[in-house]
């Protein structure tokens, strides 16, 4: 079949749906209900030929519009993806920016320490006639000699083994994956000769919504570069749930799901290897950090308890894997890393998050709050830790959201309205014309829609208002935040009522979950000394506006410190120590989980928190004088 | 041995609402306990009002005109049969201005307001015609109309809120906040119309209630919590409840079907119903009631006088 306007033809499998079909031919749809044919956003339009779909109805007249996800080709029709179908920006983003407010410390700039993929550099003396030594146990012993470690190989390095050795003359360069506690080590290549080129290594951020994968060189502890898109999953559902029903009901699926992320991770890949011209094969090491069903269905375990009372996961750690295993375009023994998770819904993203951001290593009661599409939360002392996740939305990430995107070149990323809503000031990321919003945006867009009087506390606009950026289309109303002829892209970029309810949504999310954390250990909000704020906003978060809007405790902003994503910085923190990996893990072994679904007193919180800033106004006293007109 | 009696303190209580013109002045809420928990605090007698309409009810069964039979058609005789009967307050409904029945302009309505409140001496309240930009565009003339009356006006709901209040604020009524079985968008509601400078005792919340059989668990339990809030110092949640009893109960099929005798005596059923719907949402801490069977009326006095009584341990 054909897909238009991209002109790709493609073989049709055995009862594969249209949205299968264009997921092979790497276009992505759109699918909030992950195949369950209810969404509504995978519509596409049939050109030619015919389809059939889940009823056995045929389909022929040109013109029709289907759902993919519910039609299957008969013959081989020409279907259009129209582009409010795809899932936008799904092409490699720009560079990722660092956030940058908590640096990795020491280890950007000398080398590691313990690192976990070690490089050793060996010169054996070559077998005089009359010994009978074997290679591999001469090389076995001055590797143990060097690094005092047993040290293991498999038959495919020792097939490459005898030639590598002689090539110059017996000087080679063996690269070593450790084991987690440091105790042993495997081979992962051995290269003739004293290598001066560097090796790499790779930290991956599996996210819901969003994938980062930052390229680390990985004897000088430097980031070589970072890039970031969306996870191609979303075709098959915006959120958790809704892949896990995916891969288990659908025959098949599991892998579809695994084989998406694996090709996001990979495209990321392959674009930094052609930035910075590296071959595949040296990259010797992957570190992925991604919540518990990111990361059971990037290595391809069947997810579908976590969803089920009692929620059980697999696994909360995960054994080492190979990168050929998974599929993973790197060198096809690179040892593969998925840092450690707690329990069903808080994974190795946040106890790497914690970690890597000295979460609770200084005594003092700290507050981490990763926002993503779940809203994770740890809180304690160090000496105790317990953690908590809800369901956010990918609202902050820029999906779900009419005009939303990705904290990357064009995005705005503040903005200020007038009063009544006539003029709108942005400011965009790269200082670009504006093409979307991002999520820090958001909630400077909230915040300032509700000042300006254009939106009222419960998120709804204010119809009286004259002002021409306010309008209704056939189906809502919406509010323009930058004119066609302002834009990137020449299209309007608005925010719709529909919009405002995800966010309020979103924020009474987070609100909600760090309210009944707080409720569990009996501690009130004042109590906490630090709040570090997590996720993918953009290059700073608006701190005022959030807790203006309610998202977040208001307590004195200098409490507060933004580290952007702490989830990649997890990983990259364990891909360079093995101790901080160790270090990941000591900290999941201490987190207690708190099951919000368990009382009802996150729904009671949610439902309050449905105001801006809440219905609570005792809780919110420094913005109370604000709001109050 | 003497028992202890255990008692609560609580720290907030309920706003208390005065309408109407003295001498004739009508107080609601004001309750420091629950519902009468006497040896608490004060409960505040709940008040009642009987429903005229502006335009002769056409959905209205016979057993329920038969009542007010000769004055259906002319709400100044109306409300004083209202008054006759026992009603502390008169409920005027503007059901004549609805789209489809009648879509009486807004000066026609202000003008029947304005001769009902003439006629009577006791506190009116009045209501719309259900239909909310309809509604924001008749209550403020009709607000005018009856500047200096202290009246209660209704309903506000979260979409056309600001009209109403608005014509509240300007000639001194108080405002009925509706929403929808929510205590939260009550809260928001209150919130949004304080924010608008009215003061939070000219606010009474209709929490939307549903009758006896149809849901009154729901609207028990909103109650109970809103007064649960006002006792325990939420600011947004001590308004006083109006529970529209009347309209609800005489919607059901119990209350219209004619011909089933198995069911019993229609009126006595039909009454019964309101009644027994009033009573229980008093329990949960309703303090306005709006009926339409003048029976249910006394009926309701008669257990409220017992539940008001000395209480013995």
């Amino acid at each position: 079949m054909r897909f238009l306007p991209d002109n790709l033809e493609i073989e049709v499998g055995e009862a594969e749906t249209i949205l299968e079909v264009a997921s092979r031919a790497g276009i992505t749809l759109r699918g909030a209900c992950g195949g369950d044919g209810t969404c509504g956003r995978c519509l596409v339009v049939l050109r030619e030929g015919a389809v059939r779909d889940r009823g056995g109805d045929i389909v022929a007249e040109p013109g029709a519009v289907v759902r993919a996800c519910h039609s299957f080709p008969v013959g081989d029709p020409v279907i259009e993806v129209p582009e409010t179908s795809r899932l936008r920006e799904h092409q490699v983003l720009a560079e990722e920016e660092e956030a940058g407010i908590l640096q990795a410390g020491a280890e950007t700039t000398t080398g590691p320490a313990d690192p976990l993929l070690r490089r050793v550099r060996v010169s054996l003396a070559p077998p005089e006639p009359g010994e009978t030594p074997d290679d591999w146990g001469r090389l076995q012993a001055e590797l143990a000699r060097v690094t005092g470690m047993a040290v293991r190989a498999d038959v495919d390095v020792l097939r490459e083994l005898p030639a590598a050795l002689r090539e110059k003359n017996w000087a080679v360069t063996v690269d070593l994956g450790l084991d987690e506690a440091g105790s042993g080590a495997g081979i992962v290549m051995v290269q003739a000769g004293h290598a001066r080129v560097p090796v790499y290594g790779v930290a991956v951020d599996l996210g819901t919504t969003t994938v980062v994968v930052e390229l680390v060189d990985l004897e000088k502890g430097r980031t070589v570069g970072a890039l970031g898109t969306y996870n191609r999953q979303a075709a098959y559902g915006d959120d958790v749930i809704s892949r896990i029903i995916y891969a288990g009901e659908r025959s098949g699926g599991r892998r579809q799901l695994q084989e998406a992320v694996v090709d996001t991770v990979n495209t990321l890949i392959d674009d930094l290897r052609r930035r910075h011209r590296i071959d595949r094969e040296a990259i010797r090491l992957a570190v992925c950090a991604g919540n518990p069903t990111m990361s059971h269905l990037f290595l391809g375990v069947d997810p579908a308890f976590i969803r089920l009372e009692p929620y059980a996961p697999a696994a909360n750690f995960w054994p080492p894997c190979r990168a050929g295993e998974l599929g993973l375009v790197i060198h096809p023994r690179a040892p593969v890393h998925v840092l450690p998770g707690v329990a069903s819904y808080l994974g190795g993203d946040v106890t790497g998050g914690v970690t890597a951001s000295g979460c609770g290593a200084g005594g003092e009661i700290v507050l981490y709050v990763d926002v993503g599409t779940n809203g994770e939360m740890v809180l304690g002392d160090g000496d105790w830790l317990v953690g908590c996740s809800c369901s956010a939305g990918p609202a902050f990430e820029g999906s779900g959201i009419s005009c939303g995107m990705r904290a990357t070149d064009g995005a705005i990323e503040w903005l200020g309205v007038t009063p009544g809503g006539f003029e709108v000031i942005c400011r965009t990321i790269g200082g670009e014309r504006p093409v979307g919003i991002c999520g820090s945006g958001l909630i400077a867009a909230l915040a300032g829609l509700v000042r300006a009087g254009v939106v009222d506390r419960a998120g709804r606009f204010a119809a009286e208002l004259e002002t021409p950026r306010l309008r209704r289309t056939e189906s809502e109303t919406e509010f323009v935040l930058a004119w066609a002829r302002e834009t990137g892209h020449g299209k309007d970029v608005v925010l719709t009522g529909a919009d405002i309810q995800n966010l309020l949504r979103a924020k009474a999310a987070v609100y909600a979950g760090i309210r009944s954390m707080l409720a569990a250990v009996g501690l009130e909000q004042d109590q906490i000394v630090r709040i570090l704020i997590a996720g993918g906003f953009g290059r700073f978060l608006p701190l005022r506006d959030a807790v203006a809007i309610g998202m977040l405790p208001d307590v004195p902003l200098e409490r507060y410190a933004y580290v952007g994503n702490a989830s990649l910085r997890g990983a990259r923190a364990a891909l360079l120590s093995g101790r901080r990996l160790a270090g990941i893990g000591e900290t999941a072994r201490k987190i207690t989980y708190l099951e919000l679904g368990d009382e009802t007193r996150f729904m009671d919180e949610f439902m309050s928190a449905m105001f801006i800033p809440h219905t609570d106004l005792d809780l919110f006293p420094s913005v109370q004088g604000e709001w109050a007109q | 041995m003497s028992v202890e009696i255990v008692r609560e303190r609580w720290k907030g209580k309920v706003y208390e609402m005065m309408l109407g013109r003295e001498p004739h002045t009508v107080r609601v809420g004001g309750d420091t306990s629950l519902p009468f928990m006497h040896f608490e605090g004060k409960t505040a007698r709940p008040v009642t009002a009987l429903e005229v309409q502006d335009v002769e009810p056409s959905d209205w069964p016979e057993v329920l005109r038969a009542p007010f039979a000769e004055v259906l058609g002319d709400p100044v005789a109306w409300a004083c049969r209202c008054v006759e009967v026992g009603a502390d307050l008169v409920a005027l409904r503007l059901a004549g201005a609805h789209p489809e029945s009648g879509d009486a302009g807004a000066e026609a309505v202000a003008a029947t307001a304005r001769a009902v409140a003439g006629a009577v001496s006791v506190p009116l309240i009045v209501l719309g015609c259900g239909v909310e930009e309809k509604d924001a565009r008749i209550l403020p003339v009709v607000a005018e109309a009856l500047e200096g009356q202290n009246c209660l006006l209704g309903q506000a709901t979260m979409d056309n809120y600001k009209a109403v209040v608005a014509g509240c604020l300007a000639y001194g009524h108080s405002v009925v906040a509706t929403s929808p079985l929510d205590i939260n968008l009550a809260k928001q509601l209150n919130i949004l119309i304080t924010e608008m400078n009215l003061p939070p005792e000219r606010i009474a919340m209709d929490p939307s209630i549903g009758p006896l059989g149809y849901g009154i668990e729901y609207a028990y339990s909103i109650i109970e919590r809103k007064r649960l809030g006002a006792l325990t110092g939420d600011r947004m949640l001590a308004q006083p409840v109006i529970c529209l009893v009347g309209e609800e109960s005489w919607k059901i099929k119990e209350a219209q079907a004619e011909d089933v005798p198995e069911w019993g005596d229609q009126t006595r059923r039909a009454v019964l119903w309101e009644a027994m719907t009033a009573v229980t949402l008093a329990l949960a801490g309703g303090s306005i009631f709006v009926f339409r069977h003048p029976e249910s009326l006394t009926r309701f006095n008669r257990k409220i006088d017992a539940l008001m009584g000395q209480q013995v341990y």
